[in-house]
């Protein structure tokens, strides 16, 4: 085991030192940047007693995986910033391996109770110019086993063939969606140039029901552009120095989410990309809230972050060195296991832990020197060093901290905290995400109010505040304050107020209730399914409107004919179409300020006038021999539609001729048609019909009969 | 108008087919192997598959096309899963309002959607029976390619609950409103497949199967052309690219012993007519007219001393002596005096070009013509 383990850091060691060409100079030292600092209370109350990087994941505190695995990465100088509890932090890291001589890494601890966000640390790195070249940049929550020298040889390639366009690479890790690794608070979605691997829009999902991706993402030369959801953010980057620099430039960045959306967005401007490596074997998370606690520690014990198992004891600390047996149970020195209790399977128990009798424990990580009574069960609890539990208690999913004590017959269900030495019970039940801390929530808003001017005043009266326990909350025996999960009215105000462990995530559940929702949304349906109107429907409408608006205002005939042929275009209408809809138009005009429209008299009165008017627009649009029979035939449809308006056929017809719109040639034609229907026929036997019809030839003939003269 | 006429056939067929059915356009130009596309349509159980192409660059210059005509066409985006297949998303850039939008349940189940929008549909559909039936009382779809894909495409990750509702609301106002029906009303499922994830031994994700039962009941493929022939001739742009690269093919695909120029065409100089030009039967071509990457029609008349490159010239035209044609189309009966240079036009039909005219780069036809187009 520890050959494997040697050897497989050697590798690493080697992988990130290697060259891209032997003749080149070798790449200077990769070094890293670890905050050591969260910036945001996630982890409140509960890292009010400890900083989150000192938080024991499976006994081992978090910094120390991290610290791990920039080391078996290759990593040989790392700068490490605190500033909540440095102290803390620093006596820590003393102590342990990663500062004795031997350490190939070298850790260099910076602090300062000036830091107030990752951009304050990157800013600093900029102004001591500490980083030579490529640096790692993570957090000190990160649990990881990558090998980044891929990444990092990519990352130099794009750097050096691109002239330094590329600052920065990011590494994801393949997983699904639903997967428990991936909290909704940390869920992202991101568009890259499946290609080159550069990143073009990362954005957070925050139970967003629609991604929006701009149009102008997909406009450059990018053939193939990958949306993935798959993706889980492992907060570890490939940063070049320019990151620093960019830091200092834009003072408003804070989050390394603010420096990734202001490059993306001003990528044009600076020029500058981001790009992703993505893994798809090896294991990379963050401890970024309690339910990601539970899940990286389960991930520990069950040995997805190989070689960084607890039998393996990376930290060199002796009290840490544990056996593993079959079904991923590891016993520390000195356990002793009652009789009747049973270890199901993924248990984790420090040394010098004594359990009672007839206990059940399954998916729990015990700390160093806990009681257990009898017959208590254990199912996905963590409990620290120090904790005692009484008998009959039952733990569920929850965490209790440092020297924190549980009473007989307590039962803690799912997503509750204890922090240290706090007492509960006995025989009391805890809701689920209760919360219990020694400290009073309304200390924690004093702090809050650190910068606030009346802040002493209210430091006064939190001191009257303080009062004794509220027994009915943590029992008769009980010690600590309940701490409200969410209290609606604050949600708001900070993200910290969010309930500690976060949102639960539970897929099957969310992706129901997406569909069902989404059907709700679905707009674009309903556009469709509701009744359409014919485009020459809509086109007539049209054209009524622009006769109307010609009639009152008196537009000129050439603008309406404008008017007419864009909307021609507008509604892919041909020529014929246009000629029907436009007779019909004129013909109808009438009727719609008639009342009654069986007056064919009124009716006259009322159409030439406006025949005159628009006789320009028809001679636009009747020109060919087809044309005139088009509008013939509108003409006579309208008339079979109209009944009672048969008689003023022939004064229409008589106006039309006059006008010029349609030739004599062209309405005999039409009238001797023999295809005509039964209707037709009717209407052509009309007497005033006849007569124009009978006058028209013998115009004809004395016209032709002058010609001959 | 196609879409409207074809869809209009499928309505009116729709009662006398049994089958699933394959909807092309006729202007489908391709050596595509049809059964790709059959092949993705079964083998998924698909409700409709479609073929794709990489657009292609406008190459040829457009006679009588005034100054660089840039790519205005609006793209379409279409998403594709991993294995580049299946159909996830389909949207057109006329549609959208700057931004793209994409379902969260949709990546959920396939959380890698490739987006590419350097595709051409090339208008070949395998669909559904169910689908016909669908149209069939919806009347209200007018077009294919862009109403009823994009609904379809959609409708796969509606949920379930949808076809419920959809049922009941068929129950009650179904005189009132027809339109409202969805395609799930329309699918019709297998009883047996309706048992089969349940009772079935678990089988692993690797099967086709698999995803017939579990991804939906609405399936869109797509398959992708990487190499070959396809061309929608559509425009008059790829309607001279389409005629270039043909005779390429000709030889090759479709009749292998019918030589290029015609048996009764009558050439003087054949070694002047070059290898990868077409001429139409009872052509004649007179002595020393030279040829060259050109396409002609049948019973055309081509005096002496005629240089033509690069032209497609339809039947019945008659090119006088010694004229000069480059890049040009000529439509039928066109009359080419003699000495005419033309390089870029577009003639006409029935046109008739005084000799000795110039012309570079222009459209020449009657009046009566252009009020067509």
């Amino acid at each position: 085991m520890m050959a494997a383990r040697g050897s497989g850091r050697r590798g690493a060691g080697s992988g990130g030192s290697r060259g891209p060409d032997p003749q080149e100079e070798p790449p200077p030292p990769l070094q890293a940047v670890l905050v050591a600092d969260s910036f945001n209370r996630r982890f409140f109350p509960v890292s009010k007693d400890r900083p989150r990087v000192l938080l024991p994941l499976a006994n081992v505190a978090m910094i120390d995986y991290t610290l791990e695995f920039l080391t078996a990465t290759g990593v040989e100088e790392t700068f490490v910033f605190c500033c909540w509890k440095s102290a803390e932090i620093k006596e820590h890291l003393q102590k342990s391996k990663w500062c004795r001589r031997t350490s190939s890494n070298k850790v260099r601890i910076v602090t300062s109770d000036l830091y107030r966000s990752l951009g304050d640390v990157l800013r600093d790195v900029d102004a001591k110019s500490l980083v030579r070249s490529d640096f790692l940049l993570v957090s000190g929550d990160v649990v990881s086993n990558i090998n980044v020298s891929a990444a990092l040889e990519e990352h130099r390639m794009r750097r050096k063939l691109d002239k330094n366009v590329s600052v920065m690479t990011m590494i994801f890790k393949e997983s699904s969606p639903g997967h428990r690794a991936r909290c909704q608070e940390d869920d992202i979605i991101l568009a890259m140039d499946s290609t080159t691997n550069r990143v073009l829009h990362y954005q957070r999902t925050q139970e967003l029901k629609h991604f929006r991706f701009p149009v102008s993402l997909f406009q450059s030369n990018i053939e193939t552009v990958e949306v993935r959801h798959d993706l889980l953010d492992c907060h570890i980057s490939i940063c070049s120095p320019q990151v620093a620099e960019l830091f200092t430039d834009n003072f408003d960045y804070q989050t390394r989410d603010d420096f990734v959306r202001g490059l993306l967005v001003n990528e044009e401007v600076l020029g500058n990309q981001i790009h992703m490596h993505v893994t798809a074997e090896e294991y990379g998370a963050r401890v970024s809230n309690l339910l990601m606690y539970e899940a990286v520690c389960s991930d520990i014990i069950r040995r997805w972050v190989y070689p960084m198992t607890p039998e393996m004891n990376f930290t060199d600390d002796e009290t840490q060195s544990y056996t593993h047996s079959k079904h991923n149970i590891y016993r520390g020195a000195e356990v002793s296991l009652g009789h009747g209790s049973v270890l199901d399977e993924n248990v984790l128990i420090g040394q010098g832990t004594v359990i009672g009798s007839n206990c059940s424990i399954t998916n729990s990580v015990i700390g160093q020197n806990c009681k257990i009574g009898d017959e208590v069960i254990l199912d996905g609890a963590f409990l620290w060093n120090g904790v005692h539990v009484a008998d009959c208690v039952a733990i569920r999913q929850s965490i209790v901290c440092d020297e924190a004590e549980v009473k007989e017959k307590v039962k803690l269900n799912p997503h509750c905290v204890l922090t240290s030495q706090v007492v509960v019970g006995p025989n009391i039940t805890l809701l689920e995400g209760t919360v219990i801390s020694l400290h009073s929530p309304d200390e924690e808003e004093e702090d809050d109010d650190e910068f606030s001017d009346d802040s002493g005043v209210n430091k006064e009266e939190n001191k009257v505040k303080l009062k004794g326990y509220n027994k009915a909350e943590v029992g008769s025996e009980g010690r600590g304050y309940l701490w409200k999960a969410d209290d609606e009215n604050e949600a708001d105000e900070e993200e910290q107020r969010q309930s500690l462990w976060g949102p639960t995530l539970n897929p099957e559940e969310e992706s129901e209730t997406e569909s069902d929702l989404s059907l709700g949304s679905e707009q674009p349906d309903s556009r469709t399914a509701s009744p359409q109107l014919d485009d020459i429907k809509v086109f007539q409408n049209e054209v009524l409107g622009t006769l109307q608006r010609g009639e009152e205002e008196n537009i000129s005939c050439d603008n309406l004919v404008l008017e007419i042929n864009s909307l021609k275009y507008a509604y892919n209408i041909g020529l014929k179409e246009v000629m029907q809809v436009l007779s019909q138009v004129v013909m109808e005009f009438p009727l719609q300020q008639l009342d009654t429209e069986l007056d064919p008299q009124h009716y006259c009165v009322m159409l030439i006038p406006l025949l005159k008017k628009w006789s320009p627009v028809f001679k636009n649009y009747i020109k060919r021999a087809s044309d005139h029979l088009d509008a013939l035939s509108a003409i006579e449809e309208f008339f079979l539609e109209h009944d009672g308006l048969h008689t003023s056929i022939a004064k229409v017809l008589m106006t039309f001729y006059q006008l010029e719109i349609l030739a004599e040639e062209m309405i005999l034609f039409w009238f001797s048609q023999r295809d005509a229907s039964d209707k037709g026929r009717q209407l052509r036997k009309n007497q005033q019909l006849q007569k124009f019809i009978q006058w028209l030839k013998e115009a004809e003939e004395e016209s032709s009969e002058g010609d001959q003269d | 108008m196609w879409y409207v006429l074809s869809l209009k056939c499928l309505f009116f067929s729709s009662l006398f087919w049994q089958t699933d059915v394959l909807v092309l356009s006729c202007d489908l130009i391709t050596d595509v192997a049809l059964h790709e596309v059959v092949d993705l349509f079964r083998a998924h159980d698909a409700t409709l598959s479609i073929l794709m192409k990489k657009a292609h660059e406008p190459t040829e210059i457009v006679p009588g096309q005034k100054g660089k005509k840039k790519p205005v066409e609006q793209r379409d985006f279409i998403g594709v899963d991993d294995t580049g297949k299946r159909l996830l998303f389909m949207a057109n850039e006329a549609d959208l309002d700057e931004e793209l939008v994409i379902k969260r349940s949709l990546l959920q189940k396939h959380p890698r959607m490739h987006i590419r929008t350097g595709l051409a549909d090339a208008h070949l559909y395998c669909l559904k029976k169910y689908v016909v039936d669908f149209l069939a009382e919806n009347r209200s779809l007018t077009s294919i390619r862009s109403e009823l894909i994009p609904y379809l495409v959609r409708k796969q990750f509606s949920s379930p609950t949808s076809l419920r509702q959809g049922q009941d609301n068929k129950e009650q106002d179904q005189k009132k409103d027809q339109k409202s029906l969805d395609i799930y009303s329309y699918v019709k499922g297998d009883s047996l497949l309706e048992f089969a994830p349940d009772k079935s031994c678990w089988n692993g994700h690797s099967i086709d199967l698999n995803e017939a039962l579990h991804g939906g009941k609405v399936r869109c493929y797509v398959h992708i052309m990487k190499e070959g022939l396809c061309y929608r001739v559509n425009t008059l742009g790829l309607y001279i690219e389409a005629n270039r690269q043909v005779p390429k093919l000709l030889p090759a695909l479709l009749c292998p012993e019918e030589p290029l120029v015609h048996v009764s065409a009558q050439v003087m100089d054949r070694g002047l007519v070059g290898s990868d030009s077409i001429i139409g039967s009872s052509t004649q071509v007179g002595e020393k007219t030279s040829i060259k990457h050109s396409i002609i029609g049948a019973t055309c008349t081509i005096k002496d001393r005629v240089k033509i490159t690069n032209c497609i010239i339809m039947n019945s035209v008659t090119i006088e002596e010694g004229s000069c044609l480059q890049s040009c189309l000529v439509c039928h009966n066109a009359v080419i005096e003699k000495g005419a240079d033309l390089r870029d036009c577009l003639i006409g039909s029935s046109q008739r070009l005084e000799p000795k005219s110039k012309h570079v780069n222009e459209v020449i036809v009657g009046s009566e013509q252009l009020m067509e187009i």
